[in-house]
């Protein structure tokens, strides 16, 4: 200590002084000097290090060289914030070699971590990840390498410039030295991301959340959203149980910042509707794990002609009666979050929806009811009025649910009231939307009410077949539903006019399929259309064959399209084949004599 | 048509000013024009080349942009489609001379004058042809906003009291600023009044808040409604024409235009507020499968996402200046330039239909 003498307090100041320049009046800077106070910093750290310098004794070489590279690293830190990249690399560099012998002694260690930190960040400026990728990934490994061998609270690096009574406490070093490591794993997580080490850049993701919580670093609002948007990763995975966890703890998170008093206050007002939007897109998050879930489920049940495969269903039941002997063994792979009493209510939560596929319309109903509960909330927010596309995608996702809901459901008649359901909450929107501005959305709306129909159709013929012979009723109602189906795929079709009403002659890649489907499904229509007029029959059968010759000659004359309808086209091939003979044979009975 | 829908870009220009010819010794420039529609940079150790749908060189007039650039886009304006046209690039590459022309003039006769000023003259002669063609059964109205983004807050510059507005979606009329001033127009010369009233509220704002200009986006938009009475049957139709000026490319570090750096973490505000974007573009990536994303889109893209990929018109001018010394901007913007050519009419369908075929 004798180094400085007197001076030393004096040392302290001014170091202390240089950090608050740097840290919080810089914020203040004018636009046209934004470094202004960064140079002032600078200056401070110029002359501590030569007042160093000055005082060096022999006894003390330890202490001054860890003194020296603390004054590197603002040094070097101050460098690359000014934009001065390899002066900042030649301080931070000084920095890690004076601590190089003694990194992993507790007045080191968190000085080290911070030094590789920002070699991490200084080499991503210049866009070379992997040297930063080499900095962050050593000083996680120097983290491991001391909480298992030490695991003392290290001093923070602002204690080498403090005088002994100002010294922090064990509580707060820890704190200082954890928050270090949380920024190397949240640098790591965009490292990854960038290098699209997807599946790693997850799991810093989710642990710098973990941290967060655990050092309570972070706000409830921001946490939750990031967490709700993780969930959204794992669902693209198809890993429920953790997308269920990530939600289950950002309802949790998010109820602990829902406690601001009313207040009439316009600002107050303001932040209560950004938390209500916010509540509403976690609830979102929530509908599309429903909705996932579910479709993974139809996805594994169905069979070759999409409908519930019994034997199938058997099977996979049988699988999760074992699983389930053993007893949930795969459980708790992932990171979970929070400490006892946050973890219980998160587990309250999860008990609420099954993370696991549900085989049969009972466990699907659950799924269903709890996904439709958050449309609601969801829709509490965003109202039509205000959030038209918001709206819609909900009432997109409902009719989803219903969807797949139906999949489960053995009785047609009910299963037909489902899709009911959807059409009855679609096309009023349909008809208000003007695709002047909403033309995505209006197609998908087309296309869905087309498809809604179209299935309907299916049901009553399914229906139909059942009896000993189709009454007028029933007739009507098949007849009724396909043109339906056709006024809303033609309305698809339409949309992809240009100016001028002209069909274009080459389809955009993301149009492609659904119009060709959509010509398809039309030919199909009308192939199914019942008449006991001969004469329309046939025309009926003129226009599904226009169609389906449409399908063959597109794909003809653009064989890059073939793979996208390979089914669809070869059925169309076929028909083309068979239908003008079926019409010659028709014509045959409609004029006999000739 | 597919053609039809891609985003038409285009590229120039500006002459470099005196001191970087000197400064900079031999020539000073990184780049050169090839033809009117290819750019070479003099990157290392190989040359770029970038190709757009048309390059300005530095000799290139006014009037020769706005023809290539604009004049189609207020065309189908008239006829019910919306158009967009956005100036790209880093500060003092040319954006407000393109956009506005020169700065020490108010006055929109000048010979110098940009897209904007003839963009109006343009609109109110095919109004006026119009409304002669067609007599009394047809008339117009037009309305303009002019809006200002700044820090993701947004502002009105026809009213320079209100505070911060919101945006919000209306099922007939698509997106709209909520509050926002509506002045109504009835010739180029008005259009243009409330034009430069409103670019001195925007520089005036500069000063008192110490925002500068170059941070904000500044957004104009002009509402065409045509009213056709053709016997009893009335037809109205009604688009419109928005014209950007985007706030210089070297101050949106927010953006996807940053590259591979990394955020920093703020050291004293405790949240690492960025997290969320490294968790949205994880999502992003996901395979078709149905997700909700938490984070919005900013403020500008929520705007013009009919222009963006929407049913709409829209042209983007990059700006770049020739010194090398702006060298990486320059590139950045070609770069940019060439993603945004990209950008198609996305209107996918979702579609669920795969194999259905009994």
């Amino acid at each position: 200590m004798a180094a400085v003498g007197g001076g030393w307090a004096g040392v302290c100041e001014k170091f202390r002084t240089a950090r608050t320049l740097s840290a919080v009046e810089s914020r203040k800077d004018p636009e046209t000097e934004p470094y202004r106070s960064k140079y002032s910093a600078r200056a401070l750290l110029q002359e501590v290090k030569q007042l160093l310098s000055a005082a060096e004794e022999g006894g003390e070489a330890r202490l001054l060289a860890v003194r020296r590279a603390v004054l590197e690293y603002e040094l070097g830190v101050n460098h690359t914030d000014t934009e001065e990249l390899s002066a900042g690399e030649e301080h931070l560099q000084r920095c890690t070699q004076l601590l190089e012998p003694h990194r992993l002694s507790p007045d080191c260690v968190s000085l080290y971590i911070q030094a590789q930190n920002n070699l991490g960040i200084l080499w991503s400026e210049r866009d070379e990840i992997k040297t930063a990728q080499i900095y962050l990934e050593s000083a996680e490994a120097l983290y491991n390498q001391y909480m298992k061998e030490d695991g003392n609270p290290p001093l923070d690096p602002s204690e080498h410039f403090m005088t002994e009574e100002e010294k922090l406490t064990d509580q707060e070093r820890s704190k200082r030295f954890e928050k270090a490591y949380t920024h190397t794993l949240y640098y790591l997580a965009q490292v990854y991301q960038h290098l699209e080490m997807i599946e790693k850049a997850a799991q810093y993701c989710h642990t710098t959340l973990k941290r967060q919580l655990e050092y309570c670093g972070y706000y409830p609002v921001e946490w939750a959203l990031n967490a709700a948007t993780l969930s959204q990763y794992y669902l693209s995975k198809q890993c429920f149980m953790e997308a269920r966890h990530c939600l289950a703890a950002a309802s949790v998170i998010f109820s602990q910042a829902g406690q601001v008093p009313s207040a009439e206050d316009n600002e107050m007002e303001q932040d209560q509707q950004d938390l209500r939007q916010r509540k509403a897109e976690i609830a979102r998050c929530w509908i599309k794990y429903c909705l996932n879930l579910l479709q993974s489920a139809r996805k594994l049940l169905e069979d070759n002609i999409r409908e519930l495969d019994p034997d199938r269903q058997l099977e996979l039941k049988a699988q999760r009666k074992k699983e389930e002997d053993e007893k949930e063994k795969g459980r708790k792979k992932a990171v979970l979050f929070g400490s006892s009493e946050i973890c219980d209510s998160v587990l309250a939560i999860e008990e609420k929806v099954s993370s696991v596929y549900p085989l049969d319309f009972q466990e699907a109903r659950e799924i269903f009811l709890v996904g439709q509960n958050y449309v609601q909330e969801a829709k509490e927010f965003f109202q039509v009025d205000g959030y038209v596309t918001d709206h819609i995608e909900i009432v997109q996702d409902h009719s989803a649910l219903f969807n797949v809901l139906a999949f489960f459901e053995e009785d047609y008649e009910r299963r037909c009231k489902m899709h009911k359901r959807r059409i009855d909450m679609l096309e009023p929107l349909y008809a208000d939307l003007n695709p002047q501005y909403y033309l995505l959305i209006s197609r998908q709306l087309q296309f869905e009410l087309a498809d809604t129909y179209y299935e309907m159709m299916d049901l009553k013929i399914a229906i139909g077949n059942r009896l000993e012979e189709l009454d007028s009723h029933t007739i009507k109602k098949i007849n009724s539903l396909a043109q339906l189906a056709i006024k809303y795929y033609e309305l698809f079709l339409d949309s992809l006019r240009n100016p001028d009403k002209v069909f274009p002659e080459k389809l955009g890649e993301d149009v492609l399929r659904p119009a060709m489907v959509a010509k398809f499904h039309i030919a199909r229509l009308y192939g199914k259309l019942i008449t006991s007029d001969s004469k329309k029959q046939l025309e009926n059968m003129q226009i599904s064959l226009e169609y389906y010759t449409f399908l063959v000659d597109y794909c003809e004359k653009y064989p890059d399209a073939v793979h996208v309808i390979e089914t669809e086209l070869e059925l169309s091939k076929e028909m083309v084949g068979l239908l003008p003979t079926r019409m010659e044979r028709l014509r045959a009975k409609l004029c006999p004599f000739i | 048509s597919v053609e039809g829908d891609a985003i038409k870009v285009y590229v120039r220009v500006r002459p470099p000013s005196e001191r970087t010819v000197l400064a900079d010794g031999d020539q000073g420039l990184c780049l050169s024009v090839l033809s009117s529609n290819t750019i070479r940079l003099h990157s290392k150790p190989e040359p770029k080349i970038f190709t757009f749908d048309y390059v300005a060189d530095m000799e290139t007039t006014q009037e020769s942009v706005f023809s290539s650039v604009a004049k189609n886009i207020v065309e189908s304006c008239m006829n019910g489609y919306n158009g967009t046209i956005f100036a790209y690039g880093q500060t003092g590459s040319g954006k407000t001379f393109t956009m506005m022309g020169p700065s020490d003039s108010d006055n929109f006769t000048h010979s110098l004058r940009g897209v904007i000023p003839r963009s109006f003259e343009y609109l109110f002669f095919l109004i006026e042809r119009e409304k002669e063609k067609a007599g009394s059964g047809k008339s117009f109205l037009c309305k303009c906003s002019f809006i200002e983004i700044y820090n993701e807050q947004i502002f009105d510059l026809l009213d320079s009291a209100s505070a911060g507005l919101f945006l919000r979606e209306h099922i007939k009329k698509g997106v709209f600023v909520d509050g926002a001033v509506e002045q109504v127009l009835s010739s180029a010369a008005e259009a243009y009044q409330v034009l430069t009233m409103g670019w001195r509220n925007r520089r005036v704002a500069s000063t008192s808040m110490n925002r500068e200009s170059s941070r904000s986006h500044a957004v104009f938009t002009i509402t065409v409604e045509s009213m056709e009475k053709n016997n009893e049957v009335v037809n109205i139709r009604s688009s419109l024409l928005n014209l950007v000026d985007l706030a210089g490319s070297e101050r949106q570090k927010d953006t996807h235009t940053e590259g591979l750096r990394l955020k920093e973490a703020g050291n004293i505000n405790r949240s690492l507020s960025c997290l969320g974007q490294v968790i949205t573009a994880l999502v992003d990536v996901g395979n078709g499968k149905q997700r909700h994303i938490c984070y919005r889109d900013s403020k500008l893209t929520f705007l013009l996402r009919d222009s963006l990929g929407g049913n709409a018109k829209t042209s983007i001018i990059a700006n770049v200046h020739p010194g090398s010394r702006c060298f990486g901007e320059t590139l950045s913007t070609l770069n940019f330039a060439q993603r945004a050519k990209l950008i198609k009419n996305k209107a996918v369908v979702n579609e669920d239909t795969q194999g259905n075929v009994s």
